[in-house]
């Protein structure tokens, strides 16, 4: 059953996974017995390179992809046993993204991307969408469409976005790198103030040493397995 | 579904509304096209049911004869001596008023004593006829009708013409039911007197005491209004507007057939009574009279026209067929163009059916205002469509004026339904396409056009797989047409779903020779097709369907003239041709004046006249039409034919002639054959004058003349057996020495003032393949409407494409290209497409040609087809494309010419 549950329970536990991917006659894997739990409220950072698979630990904590071996837990729900029905209408209800080219829908309006996912599960809820508008500054731009503004304005609605349906979990991958560094900053803190006031666990993939710097847990992807490391402070 | 994924659908169709608008015009056209033939083929055969309708009227038998008709004693008889009433002597024949050209009036000579209930609008009561219940009431309850099928008033006397003295007729000079004496009496003695429709008298500006002049064959008469009719509502007007009503002997008068009529119509009840009463009259019948149902006319010819109908809707729903490729090529850009919102849509919890519902609703909503445009588009369209179809008609069938367009709902609501079935058949694959598109953020073009070419070969698959079930179908031993009609559609979609590794496989070949001529700009543009497969071929099977229409129907059209020519060089090989104007078209429907014949055939310079009569008889499978053929013998009593007259398919010419002048056989012409399982040797029936008999088959020849077919007897045959003497046309031989056009001169200075064509060879040849090209200018109209939703589809197809493109020429012309070079660019590539297109239609093409010369003609019409491919089809097919393609580029080249580079690569 799906509840904000035991406050001790870990939100998302990983066992086991695996992904390889077939390329032409050879099979690469991406990742290997990756097995980490988070819990909840917790701010987590995954570094690594470029194609470390990264992006792809991500799709896998969504739902947006399948596994090759191993499981992903979620709120103690077996996404890997669920249909792709099933998976969607988690995702719908329960997670929030924020993606590297913010991937607003470009023919709504500011305040209607924050509608479609409260529409979506079933809230017409638009004093919530404005409210969440005025948390990230853009009140004034509800009625605008997404590219009329700048980068870190669109950025900042997407953040909004993830939020507005009160997710257990916001995923964000690499939500400043198409940022300068001053505006990711605001980014960064955007996120993690509105994610710690509301109680989310939020999961970061990312390369920034800044945003390693708010985390309260750190993992890096090393050769498709997830190492975590300390706090990047403590480290320094 | 949630409101904003409807906004944000809605607001992707507006901001993509020239590339929407071309959709819905393709939809529109495809539909307007369908709807209008369909309009046209319900008009003509409304307007031909109606007149029949209105001189049938009530009547739910008819004593018909031969083509002389029945003596009018039969009628006498069957009245006066049989008691067989209610029943009706008709005389009746279409006739041209050269007063008034184009114009033809169906004379319907009547007796108004015996009218009674068969004819409702001359009573001012107009009904389509009433089925008539086993008491013999129909549903205006005419008099009772008793078990032997009298009604209760006691028999009325007949007087020495036949005619009752029931209550007097239910006409007046106002068409109401109290008409006056003196009006009655008019019309009955006046010579030439007849009744027209108040509103055909106004139009022709006649009023009461005009003379209305006819042309009965070769000679004019007089005819005089006595009086109008008024029409009571709407279906009496269209009934009565081409009807001339004369009193029966006047009718015979003008018609020169004193002592005929030509049926006798009667009301009989449904059931035992009923039967009786018919078999009492089918006892009483002389052999070359039979009863048929009233309705049995109209449903032969009805079944005359069949395949042609079914031939024009078929081409027409290619039309529609290439407006579904334009759906789906505009719903596959959109899909395409989306992807990687839709799969922002798909991360956030947009489920699959949601989006495979929001693709198709937008299918659903182009579909609806294509269709909402379509219909209207195709009433106006059907309004030159009439035209066409009815003189189609009129010059291979029979004769009927289509004065009104029948906009009938259910021809509406079959357009609709097609336009908006085709639009989400063809919005499917692009929806459930949509649904594949993978819940992530970004995808690379470049994946994904990997993924298309690697479906290329799948989808190749696919359509070798159509191309060998379309061979079966058209393999099936049937003469069914819809099998092949299946079997053409299957391979269209076959060579479409070939196209993409067409594509690939061709530019392949080509991209060396680009790269030779304009360097690494030839080689980009050759990459850029293939690049953009999951767009490029969609635009370019379409065109390629479209462009291979083009070049199946031009060769079929083609190949069927070159046929018609070379028939028409052995068929019209004398040297003058005299015959009577046809109603309103070319066919030999009226008869000569015998005096005129004989005065032309024994004129000086005349070395031999052939003398043809073609006239419809009936056989048990219904009418015939039959040629009656005087050819004047040579010393070895063979028919003197001055060249090879007939082409035999079947049969020795030698043997077949003999038979045929000596033995009374009969040929057929191959259609005939076809349609009835003929071959030499086998045995016709047709009912004669002298009952029915039957006819061996000597031979079978080639004719193009008549789809229907045609039998020849001699004329010796035929006089015996018939007693009509009519002679359609006459053909002449001019003497050693005589020039043609000096006999032309004398034969029209010896005509008079005759109504006759008198034609040298030439000129009839000339009148013949006119006919022709008359008869294809629908066929070519559809052509250019198929063309036209085509390059719709082009036009939108490479719009979408290139100004998709607007990053990547950005960056061109970042690093340097300049307008005049991107212009080039772009061009190349739409230009490739074209090439692409026109290369892929020709074999396509031709496929098509030759399943529509020998398979679709044949079981239509039964026609053998010598196919001919005239080389400048197939480069106009190229030229087509490729220029098609061209003017489709040019926008989009201008477009990005004048683009800034800056501002084209801050564009997302």
């Amino acid at each position: 059953m799906l509840t904000d549950g035991d406050s001790r329970r870990p939100l998302v536990v990983l066992r086991g996974l695996g992904k390889s991917y077939r390329e032409a006659e050879r099979e690469r894997s991406v990742l290997r017995d990756v097995n980490a739990t988070i819990g909840r409220g917790e701010l987590a950072v995954v570094l690594g390179r470029s194609g470390s698979g990264k992006s792809t630990l991500l799709n896998l904590i969504s739902g947006i992809d399948l596994p090759t071996s191993g499981e992903v837990m979620v709120d103690g729900i077996c996404l890997t046993g669920l249909s792709e029905q099933a998976r969607t209408r988690f995702r719908r209800r329960h997670i929030g993204f924020v993606f590297q080219f913010y991937n607003l829908i470009p023919t709504l309006t500011v305040e209607e991307n924050l509608l479609l996912p409260l529409e979506l599960n079933g809230r017409r809820d638009k004093g919530r969408a404005l409210a969440l508008l005025a948390e990230v500054g853009l009140a004034d731009r509800a009625a605008s469409f997404p590219d009329r503004l700048s980068g870190g304005e669109q950025q900042r609605v997407a953040v909004a976005r993830a939020l507005v349906h009160d997710p257990l979990l916001v995923l964000a991958d690499e939500p400043t790198g198409n940022l300068d560094a001053e505006t990711g900053g605001q980014v960064l803190a955007l996120l993690d103030r509105l994610s710690r006031a509301a109680g989310k666990t939020l999961v970061m993939v990312t390369h920034s040493v800044e945003a390693a710097g708010l985390a309260d847990r750190v993992f890096s992807v090393q050769g498709g397995h997830l190492v975590e490391r300390a706090p990047l402070l403590e480290d320094s | 579904m949630s409101r904003v994924l409807w906004l944000a659908s809605l607001r992707h169709l507006s901001r993509h509304a020239w590339q929407v608008a071309l959709a819905t015009l393709g939809i529109a056209l495809g539909v307007a096209v369908v709807v209008s033939i369909d309009l046209a083929n319900d008009s003509a055969r409304r307007a031909f049911a109606l007149a029949g309708e209105t001189v049938a009227g009530r009547a739910t038998h008819q004593v018909v004869g031969g083509p002389s008709g029945l003596p009018d004693d039969l009628y006498r008889h069957l009245r006066l001596d049989l008691g067989v009433r209610p029943s009706a002597p008709v005389v009746e024949a279409d006739l041209a008023a050269p007063d008034y050209p184009g114009r033809t009036f169906h004379l319907l000579g009547i007796d108004p004593f015996a009218e009674g209930d068969f004819r409702p609008y001359f009573t001012g009561n107009a009904t389509a006829p009433a089925p008539i219940d086993s008491q013999g009431r129909g549903d205006m309850a005419p008099a009772p009708i008793d078990s032997q099928g009298r009604g209760d008033m006691a028999p009325a006397p007949i007087d020495s013409q036949g005619r009752g003295d029931m209550a007097p007729a239910p006409i007046d000079s106002q068409g109401r039911g109290d008409m006056a004496q003196g009006d009655l009496l008019a019309l009955l003695t006046s010579p030439g007197a007849v009744l027209l429709s108040a509103e055909t008298a106004a139009e022709l500006g006649l009023k009461p005491g005009d003379t209305l002049t006819l042309r009965v064959g070769s000679q004019r008469r007089q005819a005089v209004l006595a009086g109008t009719l008024l029409p009571s509502d709407e279906l009496s007007r269209r009934a009565l507007a081409d009807l001339a009503v004369a009193d029966i002997s006047t009718a015979q008068e003008l018609l020169g057939q004193v002592g005929r009529l030509s049926r006798i119509d009667l009301l009989v009840p449904e059931g035992p009574a009923g039967e009786a009463t018919l078999a009492r009259v089918r006892a009483a019948l002389p052999p070359e009279a039979s009863v048929l149902p009233a309705a049995a006319r109209t449903q032969i010819l009805e079944q005359m026209t069949r395949a042609f109908d079914l031939n024009l809707s078929a081409l027409s729903l290619l039309a529609l067929l290439v407006g579904m490729f334009l759906i789906y090529n505009t719903m596959t850009f959109s899909v395409v163009q989306r992807r990687a919102l839709i799969g922002t849509l798909r991360a956030v919890g947009v489920s699959r059916r949601e989006v495979f519902a929001l693709v198709l609703s937008e299918a659903a909503l182009l579909g609806l205002v294509g269709t909402a445009l379509g219909l209207p588009l195709g009433i106006l369209l059907a309004r030159g469509m009439v035209r066409l179809v009815s003189q189609t008609i009129n010059d291979l069938y029979f004769t009927v004026a289509v004065r009104d367009l029948a906009i009938a709902p259910l021809t509406l609501g079959k357009g609709a339904f097609l336009g908006l079935g085709a639009t989400l058949l063809a919005g499917l694959p692009p929806a459930w396409e949509a649904t594949t598109a993978p819940p992530r953020a970004v995808l690379s073009r470049s994946h994904l056009e990997a993924g298309a070419r690697r479906a290329a070969p799948r989808l190749a698959l696919g359509g070798l797989v159509a191309l060998a079930l379309g061979l079966g179908l058209l393999l099936l031993p049937s003469q069914e047409l819809l099998p092949s009609f299946a079997a053409l559609l299957a391979i269209v979609i076959g060579c479409a779903l070939l196209t993409p590794m067409a594509v690939v496989g061709l530019l392949a070949l080509l991209r060396p020779a680009l790269g030779r001529v304009w360097g690494v700009l030839g080689r980009l543009a050759a990459r850029g097709v293939v690049a953009a497969l999951s767009r490029t071929a969609v635009a370019i099977a379409a065109l390629t369907v479209a462009v291979s229409v083009t070049v199946g129907v031009g060769v079929m059209v083609d190949s069927f003239r070159a046929t018609v020519v070379s028939w028409l060089e052995t068929a019209l090989q004398a040297d003058v041709y005299v015959s009577a104007p046809g109603l309103v078209s070319n066919r030999p429907d009226q008869t000569l004046d015998p005096a005129l014949v004989a005065r032309l055939s024994s004129a000086p310079g005349v070395a031999v006249a052939n003398t043809y009569r073609r006239a419809t008889v009936t056989s048990p499978e219904g009418p015939v039409e039959l040629i009656a053929l005087r050819l004047q013998t040579g010393p070895d009593g063979l028919p003197d034919l001055r060249g090879n007259l007939y082409r035999f398919k079947e049969g020795n010419p030698r043997t077949v002639w003999r038979a045929f002048t000596s033995e009374g056989a009969a040929i057929v012409s191959e259609p005939y054959a076809y349609r009835h399982h003929l071959t030499v040797g086998s045995r016709l029936r047709l009912q004669t004058d002298r009952g029915e008999r039957e006819f061996p088959v000597a031979g079978v020849f080639y004719d193009y003349g008549s789809d229907q077919g045609v039998v020849m007897l001699s004329r010796s045959t035929y006089d015996q057996l018939w007693d009509d003497r009519g002679v359609s046309s006459l053909g002449i031989y001019a003497a050693a020495g005589v020039q043609v056009g000096d006999l032309v001169s004398s034969l029209r200075a010896l005509a008079g003032d005759s109504d006759v064509l008198i034609r040298s060879n030439r000129a009839l040849r000339a009148a013949s393949l006119e006919v022709f090209d008359r008869t294809f200018a629908i066929t070519g109209v559809l052509r250019l409407l198929a063309t036209l939703v085509a390059f719709v589809g082009v036009l939108s197809a490479l719009l979408a494409l290139q100004l998709e493109r607007a990053r990547e020429l950005g960056v061109l012309r970042a690093s340097g290209l300049t307008p005049r070079q991107l212009w080039g660019l772009v061009s190349a590539q739409t230009g490739l497409m074209g090439l692409a297109a026109g290369l892929l239609s020709l074999p396509v093409g031709l496929a098509l040609a030759a399943v529509l010369i020998f398979v679709i003609n044949r079981r239509s019409f039964g026609w053998t087809l010598q196919m001919a491919v005239a080389p400048e089809v197939l480069g106009q097919a190229l030229l087509l494309a490729v220029a098609a393609a061209l003017l489709a580029g040019v926008y989009p080249a201008w477009k990005m010419a004048r683009t800034s580079p800056a501002a084209a690569l801050r564009e997302e």
